[in-house]
């Protein structure tokens, strides 16, 4: 694994000339393949007789001309059978989202380190990573059969992603020093990125979800519901019985992350299966049926997707879930039931259901972050917890072996933060450091800051006279496992005389105490063990929701130092550092900034963790084949999606 | 009467009024607002928003603005327009919402209060005519079981015998084949295969209150002199009972109707959500955890509406049934 991912990386960093020609290499070869096959291009069977029909057009004319090439997983599959998946009732709509939609111009390879051409089949890049133009697919249709053009590409970011009335600022992905990417369409299959500065990470972005608006607003459709276009927006929004035409356009076209963008059946997408009963309010589940414009075929030149359609049953309750899963009522889940607690029930009833179990390797790098607040409001709570002896000193404390046997049922490790131990990038000081456990040291250190004085139930008094004492904000409903493991940590706390309360709140208080700076401590799971570029917060302070030992300081790097708190000289240069590797492209430079940003991590040890984020699991149908054994389970690779499920198929 | 019914439809207006600022209050009351909410939704799978987004989703929907200012802009939709606003989870009319689940809701509560009645109204009769008897013990035990095992856990526990002894699907009100089917007389023999699991559950709750009630109240009248006279005269035993003792017991019945309306809404929430019944109140209960305000401030102001409607509904007809009510 570690191996394959080097090898990726390495890949990555190439000079704008090798980059081209090999994207170039690329599209030739499957330019060859097609060739080879298109004449005994195949289609659904229920196509066939349409197109016989006269209804839709024969296969050749709906596929565009560089049709992207999909090698199956384990081999050509057949057409047939329909997908069933569960939802959770509400807020799930990037459940469908991680099965069918992401279709950017990028999209990742199954081992998450490196971009594949997508919608765009080859591109060129500046030689400062500034300017980036993409080449489309000629003859690429949308699901409605009109053509996709760079029209459509330019029609999202002229007239959408920068109207301040639809979008008061642009999603920070297009923007670079304060200012959105210029789109200019060169011809009709080719498109120009151009950033304010460099922006190295860019085709990365484009294969997560939040980076396909590109593909998400087809312009034929959505100018219906444009003022630019239309006279009438305003008579048209009260039909619909919605204030502006901004919440019409939304509600008819969707956005990356709300739940209308799969509630329009009409919408024409590029997905592999399109809306056919939709994600509303009063939905009890949401069928979707395949696309026959869809651009992608296999080896053999058979388009796909193989299943006929996706159905999603909408549960309420999680736990009716569970039941439809070991009942095998599923043919592939891994969300909302892929906890550890689960696993056991889910392995034991996998005969009974019919179903085999799969692994995701999990993105996140620590399973539960213990935060400090290092900007505490409080002078005299700051100070204590600015002590980097007194930090390490809680870290001895904790008997990490515990917590990993009860709770996490003995799969994991140790662990503080940073790229998990197969990543390339992999820290092991700053993964491993002061997680022995060794309540002596601990007792040693605490003496040493002079907490010597205790009170009768033996807890360290501050030199103020006040109790050595802490509150942990968790949130319960979220994730049941950390409060689980932080009643461990109290007790060990206790015995080195830290008096710890487990402050149980619900999620929107958890978020607005963090707002307002005001935990002492905070837990979360700790993520970018695979991205340690793409998700920074826990070694940079640069997310102000999510860098909970120093939000302020984040709060300071978002607005540039107008707003929040300044930090230290070793977070400023982390900031510095980061900046810098996330405007290059080349991974290897990449990789060195990143050892640098880890070493001052390392050395100022901001917060400390329990264990290594243990893989997770999903279930698949033992019929559902093509489904990768062991796929990455994040939110940047929104899994299952870039393991391509329109590969999927049922055996007979 | 007419000028009792006119006096309460008036004392209805100002009572709305105050129960929908009340209830805008304690949907304002929890920390964060619908955008924390979604926000830590999508983090609780590892999702993230756009930072330029969440800013300005909350500009988007006004939670930026004043209290007031909200629930004046919202109430005055409702009072002069009709329009209860916009979801802000589902950019649906909030009107749309309810009104697509309230069929079904009506068909599942309804169906309850009959299965309620027919079980709790004889069984009540029964043990109060033989008191301390056998059956009286019997009854009463099952009915007291009934009502101590929580109505979710029964579902839970129905719901696994049932997929996992005999591989039944028993969540939902319909099979996939019919859920989005035009209505036939397929669909609706569908919907009743489905419907007996939420209504068996959901009575066996409610059946013990009003055993124990009819119970007792025809204990107080049975010893009364007209019984006595009644059967004095040579009265059939089963036409004396259901013509006097009967007719005045079956009063909390009817108050029953009082709160049955506002149940349309939120009653049984947990067990709906549990068997994933697509009723109101799943929905009612979505939008009040993601703070969903303008959808959740509708289902309790709906509810108010409710349950004084049902309330005079069920002062009226007690009037109508009680002539001692009547002359007070």
């Amino acid at each position: 694994m570690a191996n394959k991912k080097g090898k990726g990386l390495k890949g990555l960093a190439l000079t704008r000339r090798q980059l081209m020609a090999g994207a170039g290499g690329l599209a030739a070869t499957s330019i060859v393949s097609w060739s080879a096959s298109a004449q005994q291009a195949k289609e659904a069977p229920e196509f066939v007789q349409l197109v016989a029909d006269k209804k839709l057009p024969p296969l050749a004319e709906r596929l565009p001309k560089i049709p992207l090439v999909v090698t199956p997983v384990e081999r050509v599959g057949r057409y047939g059978g329909q997908i069933r998946r569960g939802l959770r009732g509400s807020a799930d709509h990037n459940g469908i989202l991680r099965m069918v939609g992401n279709q950017g111009l990028t999209r990742w390879n199954l081992e998450f380190t490196d971009v594949l051409p997508s919608v765009a089949h080859k591109w060129d890049v500046s030689a400062d990573s500034s300017e980036f133009t993409f080449h489309l697919r000629p003859g690429m249709k949308w699901s409605d059969g009109h053509p996709f053009t760079a029209d459509d590409i330019v029609f999202v970011f002229e007239d959408c992603l920068a109207n301040t009335e639809l979008y008061k600022t642009p999603p920070a992905l297009w923007t670079i020093g304060g200012q959105m990417c210029k789109v200019s369409k060169v011809d009709d299959v080719t498109v120009k990125f151009k950033f304010a500065g460099p922006y190295g990470m860019f085709l990365q972005q484009m294969a997560t979800p939040l980076g396909q608006h590109p593909t998400l607003f087809p312009k034929h459709y959505c100018t219906k519901f444009h003022p630019k276009y239309v006279q009438n927006t305003a008579d048209l929004a009260k039909a619909a019985n919605v204030p502006d035409w901004g919440a019409l356009f939304r509600l008819r076209c969707g956005d990356i992350e709300i739940p209308s963008r799969w509630g329009n059946p009409e919408k024409p997408t590029l997905d592999p299966w399109t809306i056919a009963e939709p994600y509303t309010g009063g939905a009890t589940r949401v069928v979707l049926k395949r696309n026959p414009y869809f651009w992608q075929v296999d080896t053999e030149g058979n388009q796909l997707p193989y299943v006929d359609g996706i159905v999603f049953g909408i549960s309420q309750d999680v736990e009716s879930l569970m039941l439809d899963v070991v009942s095998g009522k599923i043919d592939i889940q891994e969300r909302h039931i892929d906890t550890l607690q689960n696993k056991p029930t889910v392995a034991q009833s996998a005969q009974r259901g019919n179903y085999r179990l799969f692994e995701t390797i999990n993105a996140n790098s620590q399973q539960m972050a213990i935060y400090p607040n290092l900007c505490h409001k409080d002078a005299a709570i700051r100070a204590i917890l600015n002590n980097k002896d007194f930090r390490s000193a809680l870290s001895h404390g904790i008997n990490r072996q515990e917590i990993i046997d009860i709770v996490y049922l003995g799969q994991s490790q140790p662990w503080q933060f940073g790229p998990r131990p197969t990543h390339p990038w992999y820290h092991e000081k700053f993964g491993r450091q002061f997680t022995e456990y060794d309540p002596k040291k601990s007792n040693e250190l605490l003496d040493k800051l002079g907490y010597t004085r205790r009170d009768g139930q033996n807890i360290r008094l501050r030199p103020d006279g006040q109790k050595l004492f802490f509150a942990i904000d968790v949130i319960p409903t979220l994730y049941p496992d950390q409060v689980d493991a932080l009643e461990l940590v109290k007790r060990h706390w206790s015995a080195i005389g830290i008096d710890v309360k487990i402050n149980t709140i619900e999620r929107a208080l958890y978020y607005t105490r963090g707002d307002n700076n005001d935990h002492d401590f905070a837990v979360w799971q700790g993520p970018g063990g695979l991205e340690p570029l793409i998700d920074a917060r826990d070694w940079v302070a640069i997310h102000p929701q999510g860098s909970r030992f120093g939000l302020p300081w984040a709060t300071w790097y978002v607005s540039n130092g107008r707003d929040g708190q300044e930090p230290p000289e070793n977070h400023k240069r982390r900031m510095k550092l980061y900046d810098e590797a996330r405007s290059i492209s080349d991974v290897k430079r990449q990789g060195v900034l990143m050892k640098e940003i880890l070493d001052l991590a390392t050395d100022a040890f901001d917060a400390m963790g329990i264990c290594l984020a243990p893989n997770l699991f999903g279930i698949a149908n033992n019929r559902l084949r093509n489904v990768p054994a062991k796929m990455p389970g994040a939110w940047s690779w929104p899994n299952p999606g870039p393991s391509l499920p329109q590969q999927y198929f049922f055996t007979g | 009467m007419l000028g009792f019914i006119i006096k309460r439809l008036l004392w209805m207006v100002p009572s709305l009024i105050a129960v929908s600022f009340l209830a805008f209050v304690l949907i304002q009351l929890p920390p964060g607002d619908y955008v924390t909410t979604y926000i830590a939704t999508l983090a609780a799978s590892n999702e993230i928003v756009d930072q330029n987004a969440a800013a300005e989703l909350r500009s988007r929907f006004g939670l930026d603005q004043p209290f007031l200012f909200q629930y004046v802009k919202w109430i005055s939709g409702v009072i002069l327009r009709g329009d209860f606003g916009l979801s802000f989870e589902w950019q649906q009319p909030v009107s749309e919402l309810i009104w697509e689940r309230m069929a079904l809701t009506l068909v599942v509560t309804i169906s309850t209060l009959i299965l309620t009645w027919a079980i709790a109204f004889p069984i009540g009769v029964y043990s109060a005519v033989r008191q301390y008897s056998i059956g009286d013990y019997v009854t009463t035990f099952i009915g007291f079981l009934g009502l101590a095992v929580p109505s979710f856990l029964l579902a839970l526990v129905m719901m696994y015998v049932a997929v996992v002894q005999f591989g039944q699907d028993v969540g939902g009100l319909f099979s996939p084949e019919f859920q989005t089917a035009p209505w036939s007389w397929g669909k609706v023999e569908n919907l009743l295969e489905h419907l007996w699991v939420p209504v068996v559950i959901l009575a066996t709750n409610g059946t013990a209150s009003l055993i124990r009630i009819m119970r007792a109240n025809m204990l107080d009248e049975l010893h009364k002199p007209y019984v006595t006279t009644a059967r004095a005269k040579g009265l059939s035993e089963f036409r004396l009972l259901l013509k006097y003792p009967v007719r005045l017991a079956v009063n909390p019945f009817i108050s029953t109707i009082g709160w049955l309306l506002p149940n349309l809404v939120s009653g049984a929430l947990i067990v709906a959500v549990v068997l994933s019944l697509p009723t109101a109140g799943p929905l009612l209960l979505q939008s009040l955890m993601s703070q969903d305000m303008y959808l959740a401030g509708a289902f309790v102001l709906l509810m108010c509406t409710l349950t004084l409607v049902g309330t005079l509904l069920s002062d009226i007809l007690l009037a109508l049934v009680d002539p001692r009510i009547r002359f007070d």
